[in-house]
């Protein structure tokens, strides 16, 4: 089989090279180096059968070892229709490895950095998310240093009872991959905390397959170990993470569906500008603004169509072409913002509108906001830009759901649209979130792994126009599917 | 109400002598506080009833004119929590926040007894946004507020705003935890002010009335939790818990700091204390408490019973002690009642305090009380909590 965009990984960590590399880190323990010596057994191909799951993450190197002790696992795995992905890491041979992985069989490998001339076998570019790149042979791009999402361990509450929690997502990672490799599948690889709950990993596929992409499953020690000794509390976890990947497979169509929202934010998404970029874009949600984004290098051709203010973010001044079309943005009637060193902001100050970052200006129907700062804060940036483009053309808000973010997507169409809302405390609140949608739609039904079947959603219609949906209470995930 | 007050005299407070204050000396309790004048109405709903309501309750103290007529009158409503959490689907101005209705009612009222210019004021949870985008967020429209009355202005007033410094409270008689506080300039580029609160029982103070409202006028960049350590930020971040509640923190150096860094930190301790210094430094002219639709168990959501309910009732008077002693009443509590006594459970009683700051007396016989009887209107906060039970039901609209 070969390596596809629909691929479904797992982390599958087995043989000798993981022996060897979890006996140089603490806390590794004989039992945990028989569970990788047992999964490297064909048997233990069991754990997948039946699930969505046909594709197998394994480490790999330039290693007789580990090549020869992962062949029965191979050849059966593939023998099941499963397909193998060789993660080569750290400072291998890469040329070798990637001839033994053709050798092997397997459908591709993954690699840091470049891939070596020639290579047999797709190389899927695996780098941190601020080194995203993608690779013409390959439909694959990974991520490699996502984060385990949820509430950040140990944080304790700022600022009293009803303060917005902090949450860990890599969502913004996700849609930067996505902007900047639109034609690809997003791979996102992290690791579990030990002893994770079900709840956890429904909440870790839910994360990358929410933003369009996938995680390479990966599961901690412990569950592995109870998996090998065929307990059941561990098959249950395992199924309720299954049963999520399913959900989304079954829910294909929201992968086609793109970003809505009012607000822009144009960015190369690269050095200089990544981090201050990811940091805006994750804070994005807690001031439940939808957005989208646009990589600068498609800004030229993408559509402004919708967007009521645009943030261009770069320390780099937009080329001509682009500066044209963003000051057309603007002169139509758009909001404009743009980092301290633009030069020569054009238009008249706007001095009635005092907002704490941007110096607004006017330029034609619409305004210029240039940055007073040279290195803002990204929650005072995201924050001001709320102020500017203002909560009354909302598309949709969320009450009740502090924990939670959000994303609000449409169909090509506009008939059809999607609300996936995301709990990372992994746990009911007290309300199901209360949605505020102002377009109006025909139906709202609520879908979701924790739920038997779709339930239909009741608009309550408010007196200012729009109209509100109350969703029961879920510990993860839910989507709410709209149609005109 | 008494007519033809100077700006001195507003700034002092209805019925407190300026002289009277300053001579008194910290933590006296020998203060003679004035009696206050208090008018009670039934009104059910926000609808056609509410303005006619309120023109009546204004007449019965005295009427608007007096106080307003020509002046610049602030308006601080009370828009408390993150606006982003709701009781079950109530709307917020039907729990939580003094209802736009109730204000729009207010300054179209005021507008119509002369007052030259009328400013919204609150201080709303950790932003900058303007309180326009803050209505707007709850899906209010703003413009009706605005369009209520001539020269109609909003701000926020968590941080600097359209100011060019704070302005400096000192509480006359020196304070009990601060001796005196900075707030953003409308609290003093004000001849009037309007304490417009919504009836509440409160998680660290038992109550959330007309008083309590005062204390969201601190601004966040001093107070806050990401205040500036020495000069205020320039932008509001975070609540006033760890400065106010607890003194984790010291407010920004610039400002007065706390009188004697070992008094206990409690929030029970330390907010009725607050909140009296805050009275008697910023003194309310006219307090009125939308107690029309509210919420039991709290002053936000999260947590406890809690309920949505409509006691369908209206509370104002000439001074914030009188009136959250009938508030308190009407809620079911004893306004007299000190620390271990509901709803002073676990902390002190505000009205104590604003009694010994010499704001206003808690005792109803002593002051004089118009409108429909209290016992008529009577809403238990305790009944319901009874009926509610430790968890209390999923709210829904009704």
């Amino acid at each position: 089989m070969a390596l596809s965009a629909e691929s479904i990984p797992m982390r599958w960590p087995a043989g000798p090279l993981d022996i060897a590399r979890g006996e140089k880190t603490k806390g590794f323990s004989a039992d945990t180096a028989a569970v990788l010596r047992n999964w490297q057994d064909p048997e233990s191909l069991a754990v997948v059968q039946g699930s969505p799951v046909n594709c197998l993450v394994v480490s790999w190197a330039a290693d007789a070892g580990q090549q020869e002790a992962l062949k029965p696992l191979i050849e059966k795995g593939k023998q099941a229709g499963l397909e193998f992905v060789g993660l080569i890491e750290g400072e291998a041979n890469k040329p070798a490895a990637v001839a033994a992985a053709q050798s092997a069989g397997l459908a591709a490998v993954a690699m840091e950095g470049d891939a070596p001339a020639s290579a047999g076998v797709p190389v899927i570019p695996w780098n941190k998310a601020a080194q995203v790149r993608s690779s013409a042979k390959s439909p694959v791009v990974g991520v490699s240093d996502g984060v385990f999402p949820g509430l950040p361990q140990g944080a304790t509450p700022q600022g009293g009872p009803t303060n917005l929690p902090w949450v860990d997502s890599n969502g913004a990672i996700l849609l930067i991959a996505r902007a900047l490799a639109p034609d690809k599948t997003v791979w996102i690889g992290f690791d579990p905390p030990a002893k994770a709950a079900a709840e956890a990993y429904q909440l870790a596929v839910a994360d990358s397959a929410s933003h369009g992409a996938r995680w390479v499953i990966s599961l901690d020690d412990g569950l592995r170990a109870d998996l090998t000794a065929k307990k059941q509390p561990a098959a249950d976890t395992l199924k309720k993470a299954i049963d999520t990947v399913s959900f989304f497979e079954q829910h294909k169509e929201f992968r086609t569906y793109q970003p809505n929202g009012l607000v822009a934010v144009i960015s190369n998404f690269a050095e200089p500008n990544y981090d201050s970029a990811e940091e805006a874009i994750n804070l994005m949600p807690r001031v439940r603004q939808p957005f989208r984004l646009i990589a600068r290098q498609r800004a030229a051709s993408a559509s402004f169509a919708g967007l009521q203010a645009i943030y261009y973010m770069d320390k780099e001044a937009p080329d001509a072409a682009l500066r044209k079309k963003l000051l057309a943005f603007a002169n139509d009637g758009g909001i404009l913002l743009v980092p301290s060193n633009w030069p020569k902001p054009e238009g008249p100050p706007a001095p009635a509108e005092a907002y704490l970052l941007f110096s607004m200006r006017q330029v034609g129907k619409g305004r210029l906001g240039v940055c007073k700062e040279e290195k803002p804060d990204a929650y005072d940036t995201v924050a001001d830009i709320q102020n500017i483009i203002s909560h009354g053309k909302d598309l949709v808000r969320v009450y009740n759901a502090p924990s939670s973010n959000f994303l609000y997507e449409t169909s090509a169409q506009g008939k059809r649209a999607v609300i996936q809302v995301l709990n990372y405390s992994r746990r009911p609140g007290g309300d199901g979130a209360l949605f505020y949608v102002k377009e109006p739609y025909q139906s709202a039904r609520l879908v979701s792994p924790e739920l038997a079947s779709p339930a239909e959603l009741k608009w309550d219609p408010q007196e200012a126009g729009g109209a509100e949906l109350t969703l029961p209470r879920l510990s993860v995930y839910g989507a709410i599917e709209l149609e005109k | 109400m008494r007519q033809d007050l100077t700006r001195r005299e507003l700034l002092a407070g209805a019925g407190v002598g300026v002289g009277a204050l300053l001579a008194r000396p910290a933590w006296s309790r020998a203060v003679t506080a004035p009696a206050g004048k208090v008018t009670v109405a039934s009104c059910k709903t926000y609808g056609t009833e509410l303005a006619p309501t309120l023109d009546k309750m204004f007449d019965q103290l005295g009427g608007l004119g007096g106080l307003v007529k020509g002046k610049t009158v602030a308006v601080k409503v009370n828009f408390i929590g993150v606006r982003w959490s709701r009781l079950g689907n109530a709307l917020m101005e039907d729990t939580y926040w003094t209802h736009p209705r109730i204000i729009g009612a207010t300054v179209s009222l005021l507008g119509k007894a002369g007052a030259k210019r009328i400013r919204v004021l609150e201080g709303p949870w950790s932003t900058s946004e303007s309180l326009e985008e803050v209505m707007l967020s709850m899906n209010w429209k703003p413009q009706d507020i605005l369009n209520a009355a001539p020269n109609v202005e909003f701000e926020n007033t968590n941080y600097l705003g359209r100011g060019k410094k704070y302005s400096r409270f000192m509480v006359p008689g020196g304070g009990l935890i601060y001796p005196g506080y900075d707030l953003n300039h409308s609290y003093e580029d004000c001849d009037v002010f309007i304490s417009l609160a919504k009836m509440k029982e409160h998680s660290a103070t038992g109550i959330t009335l007309s008083m309590k409202n005062v204390y969201g006028t601190t601004p966040i960049t001093i107070y806050g939790q990401d205040a500036g350590v020495d000069e205020p930020s320039i932008r509001p971040h975070g609540g006033r818990g760890n400065v106010f509640h607890f003194a984790t923190r010291l407010p920004s150096k610039s400002a007065p700091q706390q009188i004697d860094m070992s008094l206990p930190k409690d929030a029970g301790f330390r907010l009725p204390r607050i909140v009296g210094e805050l009275n008697s430094a910023r003194p309310v002219h006219l307090a009125i408490i939308d107690g029309i639709k509210t919420a039991t168990g709290g002053e936000t959501a999260g947590g406890g019973a809690k309920a949505a309910v409509n006691p369908g009732v209206i509370i104002a008077g000439t001074n914030t002690v009188a009136t959250d002693a009938v508030a308190m009443t009407v809620m079911g509590f004893d306004p007299l009642a000190e620390k271990g006594k509901a709803p002073f459970a676990r902390c002190d009683s505000t009205l104590l305090f604003g009694e010994q700051l010499g704001i206003g007396i808690r005792d109803l016989k002593k002051n004089e009380i118009l409108g429909v009887p209290v016992a008529d209107v009577i809403f238990s906060y305790p009944a319901v909590r009874e009926k509610l039970g430790p968890a209390g039901p999923p709210q829904k609209r009704g």
